[in-house]
């Protein structure tokens, strides 16, 4: 059954039918051909308890959230203010870029729209500096995929919900290999830069009068990034609670230290959230309800019967399931292949043993790297359709590091799951 | 479709009316001055309205996720061919999805249900909107199976390419 479901989800996507569709077909000939009762039945009332759920009411927030920010004029002065911080590292604007696509990712969870927003700031002034095109648009990129991890991340909540772990437990686990991604990241920048400085552009120290200045800009995002988290982890709030308490902190950080809201603002925000919650949505209640049907049709006593059957150890099986996940990030977009695969993946782990808040961050890692490996990697088109000149294939060299640095992660997460289950079991 | 964008601004509206609503909640909790409650419960049903009525625009707004790495290796008539099929497929699925959402509105009116929770929501309501939501949906993507049948018939490839060609995140 397993085999038949994988390969037909894998055709049925190749169809270029939407994903959220394809999950639901997959469901449906699940419940047909594979159960003796009449799942299909049930098909409705999943569909009802999947979308009536007030967790995942916080994706529209922190995506409103988000949308607020960047329509407001925030990011780009959080981008300004970075640059005066971070200019005199080897590699100069680079760092900026990447500081600003984490912070504005980790505040909305919406990749898309910050590695957007910042390439749009970022771009012209890389070119003016004269840095080289590859390292710099690389590294917007790849910083944009940083926010999927760190929290509060939309991917994040979506795992909890579809595998009934504990979202502030997974946003705690994240947190901690998510900042060591993005020092990383730093780091890399910094050390390619100094052996070849050509890559970098001129390193620049500003005052610190003006690095105070700035300080006006990024102090509300630092502030609103650790109201939404503390609450959370303080047990004070609900992830849904503190993402509308951060919708409501966006929305007075825009009108006081951004370019203020206007009506038309305000409607574009609430259209593009209503336009990606309803595509993320789709997706997540065709998941359930395949979920629901396979888990009746009794796939984990199946699953359990290959595993034996296979003579693979878990070990074994986690590479395994770890390289599937690498060749299908090169083609398939990174919501869909989140969403489809963990109703197979999840139970596999969880049945050798796993640790389920581990496995999601172990996944969201790699998730982030289909983000930005060719030929279908989201964050690369994004980066290349603000450009106006060069190819594509600066975007794709200049990821290059950064895939290294998360394969490292990966490796790290291996053979210390601690990285990501040390703030879980202390807090 | 002028309806979908009306429709989506007005869940918007809906859901920053949630966001003042549950700040309020947990404001009043913490101050200690009891709450307004059932913000939980409230939330869950915006939810499911916007996880039904905002559906129909993202699909005439051609957001919802398409994988293309075969699709963008043929030519444009293959490439026509596949949008087409993916649309009749997407309607016939989404007609039997809404068919089988039936059941559960009608099950909550026949026996007069009510949420187990101290508002005693009639489920009615909420599960009314919900309802609403899929046959919209369905409504929406029969109508542009039709459209985009006579457009491919006749011709008319930009129109086509337009209504159900393959959307870009870029367009965000």
């Amino acid at each position: 059954m397993i085999w038949s479901v994988a390969v037909s989800l894998l055709a049925l996507m190749a169809l270029s039918l939407p994903v959220g569709i394809v999950l639901f077909l997959l469901g449906i000939g699940v419940a047909e051909f594979y159960s003796s009762f009449p799942l299909l039945r049930g098909l409705g009332q999943m569909v009802w308890s999947s979308s009536a759920s007030s967790t995942l009411i916080a994706i529209p927030l922190f995506v409103l959230l988000g949308e607020i920010l960047v329509r407001g004029g925030v990011a780009s002065r959080t981008y300004t203010a970075l640059d005066k911080w971070l200019s005199w590292l080897p590699g100069g604007l680079i760092h900026a870029n990447i500081a600003t696509a984490t912070m504005f990712s980790a505040t909305s969870g919406s990749s898309v729209a910050t590695a957007a927003t910042v390439s749009t700031v970022a771009l012209p002034q890389g070119e003016s500096l004269g840095y080289d095109p590859r390292l710099f648009t690389g590294a917007i990129a790849a910083g944009g995929t940083l926010g999927i991890l760190i929290p509060p991340s939309i991917n994040l909540i979506i795992y909890g919900f579809l595998t009934e772990t504990s979202i502030p437990q997974l946003f705690l686990a994240g947190l901690l290999p998510g900042l060591m991604m993005a020092l990383a990241f730093i780091l890399v920048t910094v050390g390619l830069c100094m052996m070849w400085p050509i890559l970098g552009g001129p390193s620049r120290r500003f005052g610190w009068a003006e690095r105070f200045r700035g300080l006006v800009h990024l102090v509300p995002i630092l502030l609103l990034f650790g109201v939404v988290i503390g609450s959370i982890y303080a047990g004070w709030a609900t992830p849904t609670e503190s993402a509308a308490i951060g919708v409501l902190m966006a929305i007075g950080i825009a009108t006081f230290f951004g370019d203020g809201l206007n009506v038309l603002a305000i409607s574009e925000a609430l259209h593009g959230t209503i336009r990606i919650t309803s595509m993320i949505m789709l997706v997540i209640v065709a998941a359930y309800f395949l979920n629901f049907a396979m888990a009746s049709a009794g796939m984990g006593r199946k699953l359990g019967q290959m595993i034996v059957g296979s003579g693979l150890s878990p070990f074994g099986t986690l590479l395994l399931v770890i390289a599937l996940y690498i060749v299908l990030g090169f083609f398939i977009e990174t919501l869909s292949l989140m969403v489809a695969t963990i109703p197979i993946v999840v139970p596999i782990m969880a049945e050798l043993g796993y640790d389920k808040v581990w496995f999601g961050i172990l996944l969201i890692v790699l998730i982030e790297m289909a983000l930005i490996t060719p030929p279908v990697g989201l964050n690369l088109f994004v980066v290349q359709g603000t450009r106006k000149s060069g190819s594509m294939k600066d975007v794709i060299v200049g990821v290059m590091p950064y895939v290294a640095v998360m394969l490292l992660m990966i490796v790290a997460l291996i053979l210390l799951p601690n990285i990501a289950l040390w703030l879980p079991s202390v807090l | 479709m002028r309806a979908n964008r009306a429709v989506a601004l007005l869940l918007g509206a809906t859901l920053l009316l949630t966001v003042l609503f549950i700040v309020t909640d947990v404001v009043l909790r913490k101050i200690g001055r009891g709450a307004l409650g059932g913000s939980n419960e409230i939330s869950s049903y915006v939810m499911a309205a916007v996880a039904s009525w905002g559906l129909s625009c993202a699909l005439t707004e051609r957001a919802h996720v398409r994988i293309d790495f075969v699709r963008q290796k043929l030519a444009r008539r293959g490439q026509s061919i596949m949008d087409m099929l993916a649309m009749v497929v997407t309607n016939g699925v989404v007609l039997l999805v809404a068919v089988q959402c039936w059941p559960v509105l009608e099950k909550t009116i026949l026996r007069g249900s009510t949420a187990n929770t101290p508002l005693e929501t009639p489920l009615w309501i909420p599960q009314g909107i919900w309802f609403g939501g899929w046959l919209w949906f369905a409504l929406t993507s029969t109508a542009l199976t039709l459209i985009g049948l006579y457009y491919l018939l006749s011709g008319h490839t930009k129109d086509f390419d337009a209504t159900l060609g393959m959307g870009s995140e870029l367009e965000i």
